[in-house]
């Protein structure tokens, strides 16, 4: 287990090596960079001053050694776009504030995805299995967007139960204003509860198509045993291939939700940062966004073993 | 010796996209208090249906059995059987052996918890030292392991922790049995209990399953499409044939004086080492009739060497031998020729 950990560390740094890599060279290949569009009408001195400053004068090669060795070290460079930010500052600023409203509207909505799906696999064939289906469909076509200002509309402007905009901050940054967090919070989960209800439904039923079940019921067990010993542990192997995507999703996807009811979190940095071709928040946030990722997925992995017995991890005691 | 399941007039049908499939189209068939029965067939024939219905494990939709149908357990009709009497009839009194037991093991669940679950289902106490005590979880588990020794697995203490996927094939039809038999079932389906099996490990799950009967009194119907893997266990064999009984007798009659051509058939495919070597396997060719429309007349006229017009047009009814022996099949009538044909037409005691 501790060599098997070890061996994925390394291979996680070097996953991140590529991502990197990949990250600095796209960018560099896409035309233009993020001074061009200020320097238009600056004097040509001044301009040559500023690529100096950035470092953007270098060739490209050395250029990717500086911004490696940044990376190495945990230093990602100024922003050229937002003055005076760093990567450190914005995610210290703005991260918990993403944080909260991914975390919130990823365990709701895979909360209520998960028992929804349930429901719908026990209730096959009959209405409520259909409402389900009908409705999770419903709610994965409608972008993020139009249910957030329907719900604005509706809940704020209307019924006036929660305010339109806005988001806790100071000390109620993760717990307190939750009125602000409700109709965010109900925006982002839809989609949650549309996939994951669909997709444990489908697991279910393929579960409860096995052998197993038959002996299970040839056992004698009540539906509800059989579902909570035999199904429900069978089916959650394809959902938790599904979880490290959502995670990374909950702290990037999260851009729409946030300039809707505006939300002063990350997403929009992230954003405007690759459209302004602002090179070290660009790498900086594409970095850690992988390392987060990376990390959930060696997690999952854990977990697989635990729910699966047939998965064992090489190098381990067994 | 009492009747301990009677099966009266069982027709089962599927409905699916392309229509009714009628599996079991009117079996009628008894099993007395701890003798072993046999049913044989090929794939499709409906035999597995049979015993998914006895274990009322017919899911509906899209299965249905008719009305008219009864399945007698002790005299009483488990069709009509409530919850709590399914449940406790099921595993209780009941037990089913699938014929792949890495698919019918749940792969997440210990084996000896698969053991413990069946054990906490049915039964309320334990006999320990001679006393009776209340079953705990910790009891249990130790009546599972003792179970699994009792199914000849070495190191059960060991085993009864491990997965199904740690077991080889024979150990895991092993584990199946244990299961079956943890509640003293009076009743055991074996579902083609060897056909994933190599032929070594057959015999010796056969012969497990007979000595588990002889011990407990257990009645089994065995479900198989092997007729060699019948003869060792089952006193009494049913043959069935496209959701239908052709022939049923005692083993000695089936294998010896067959009356039906689908017997002979089946007789004939099964390979023989008392022959010189390279002789070519006989096979029934074509297929069975499709029973979304089952033809009017005997189902096997298609396939029959023997067939003569009246197959085609009405099923034949059955001829009784003596001695339990039946056979469903026009060459008995009087008027049928008499040359010509793989058994002897004329009923044996007269």
């Amino acid at each position: 287990m501790i060599k098997y950990t070890i061996r994925r560390f390394f291979v996680m740094l070097f996953t991140l090596f590529i991502i990197a890599t990949a990250t600095f060279f796209l960018l560099a290949a896409v035309p233009g960079d993020a001074l061009t569009a200020r320097t238009e009408r600056l004097q040509e001195k001044t301009v040559i001053n500023l690529y100096k400053k950035y470092g953007l004068d270098k060739p490209l090669m050395e250029r990717y050694l500086i911004t490696m060795k940044g990376l190495a070290v945990g230093d990602f460079g100024e922003s050229i776009v937002f003055e005076g930010q760093t990567v450190q500052s914005i995610i210290r600023d703005k991260g918990p504030i993403s944080a909260r409203l991914g975390l919130q509207t990823m365990t709701l909505g895979v909360g209520v995805g998960l028992i929804l799906g349930i429901i719908a696999a026990m209730k096959k064939g009959t209405w409520i299995d259909y409402a389900i289906v009908t409705l999770s469909i419903l709610l994965i076509s409608i972008p993020h967007l139009i249910f957030g200002m329907l719900l604005q509309k509706v809940f704020g402007a209307e019924l006036r139960w929660f305010p339109i905009i806005g988001w806790p901050k100071g000390k109620d940054l993760w717990f307190g204003g939750w009125e602000y967090t409700v109709l965010p919070t109900l925006t982002g989960c839809f989609s949650y509860i549309a996939s994951y209800a669909r997709l444990l439904k489908t697991s279910m039923l393929d579960v409860m198509n096995q052998d197993y079940i038959l002996t299970a019921e040839s056992k004698g067990l009540s539906r509800w045993q059989i579902i909570r010993r035999h199904v429900l542990r069978n089916s959650f192997i394809p959902v938790m291939t599904n979880l490290p995507m959502s995670v990374a999703m909950c702290i990037t996807g999260s851009f729409f939700i946030e300039s809707i009811f505006a939300i002063p979190g990350f997403g929009k940095y992230y954003v405007e940062a690759v459209s302004t071709r602002d090179v070290s928040i660009v790498m900086g946030q594409t970095v850690i966004i992988a390392a987060i990722y990376i990390v959930v997925v060696f997690l999952t992995d854990i977990l697989y073993t635990v729910i699966d017995p047939r998965i064992r991890i090489r190098g381990g005691k067994k | 010796m009492s009747k301990l399941l009677e099966v009266k007039n069982l027709r089962v049908s599927y409905h699916t996209y392309a229509g009714e499939v009628q599996s079991v189209r009117g079996v009628t068939f008894d099993v007395e208090e701890g003798e072993a029965i046999a049913i044989v067939g090929e794939s499709g024939c409906g035999k597995s249906v049979t015993a998914k219905s006895i274990m009322g494990l017919i899911k509906t939709p899209p299965g249905e059995i008719k009305a008219g149908s009864e399945i007698l357990y002790r005299g009483e009709n488990i069709l009509n059987y409530d919850k709590k009497q399914m449940s406790h009839y099921r595993g209780g009194e009941s037990a089913i052996i699938f014929q792949d037991a890495l698919a019918a093991l749940n792969p997440t669940m210990t084996v000896g918890k698969q053991i413990v679950e069946n054990l906490m289902m049915h039964r309320k106490t334990i006999m320990v030292d001679g006393k009776e005590v209340k079953l705990t979880k910790r009891l249990a588990m130790q009546e599972a392991v003792k179970m699994l020794k009792m199914v000849g697995i070495p190191n059960a203490e060991q085993r009864a922790k491990q997965y199904p996927h740690e077991y080889s094939g024979g150990m895991r039809q092993r584990a199946m049995i244990a299961i079956a038999f943890a509640c003293q079932p009076k009743l055991l389906i074996a579902d083609e209990p060897t056909t994933a099996l190599d032929v070594t490990i057959q015999a010796q799950i056969m012969d497990l399953i007979k000595d588990l009967q002889k011990q407990l009194n257990t009645s089994v119907i065995l479900i198989t499409h092997d007729l060699g893997v019948v003869a060792n266990v089952a006193k009494r064999i049913v043959v069935m044939y496209s959701g239908n009984i052709v022939e049923r007798g005692n083993a000695r009659d089936i294998f010896y004086h067959p009356k039906h051509p689908y017997t002979c058939a089946l007789l004939e495919a099964v390979p023989r080492l008392d022959l010189k070597n390279k002789q070519e396997l006989a096979s029934i060719e074509g297929t069975p009739p499709d029973l979304l429309a089952p033809p009017k007349g005997c189902p096997f006229s298609t396939r029959c060497k023997y067939c003569m017009e009246i197959c085609c047009e009405q099923a034949p009814a059955a001829t009784d031998f003596g001695d339990g022996h039946e056979a469903a099949c026009w060459l008995h009538h009087p008027l049928a020729p008499k040359d010509d044909v793989p058994f002897k037409t004329e009923v044996r005691h007269e």
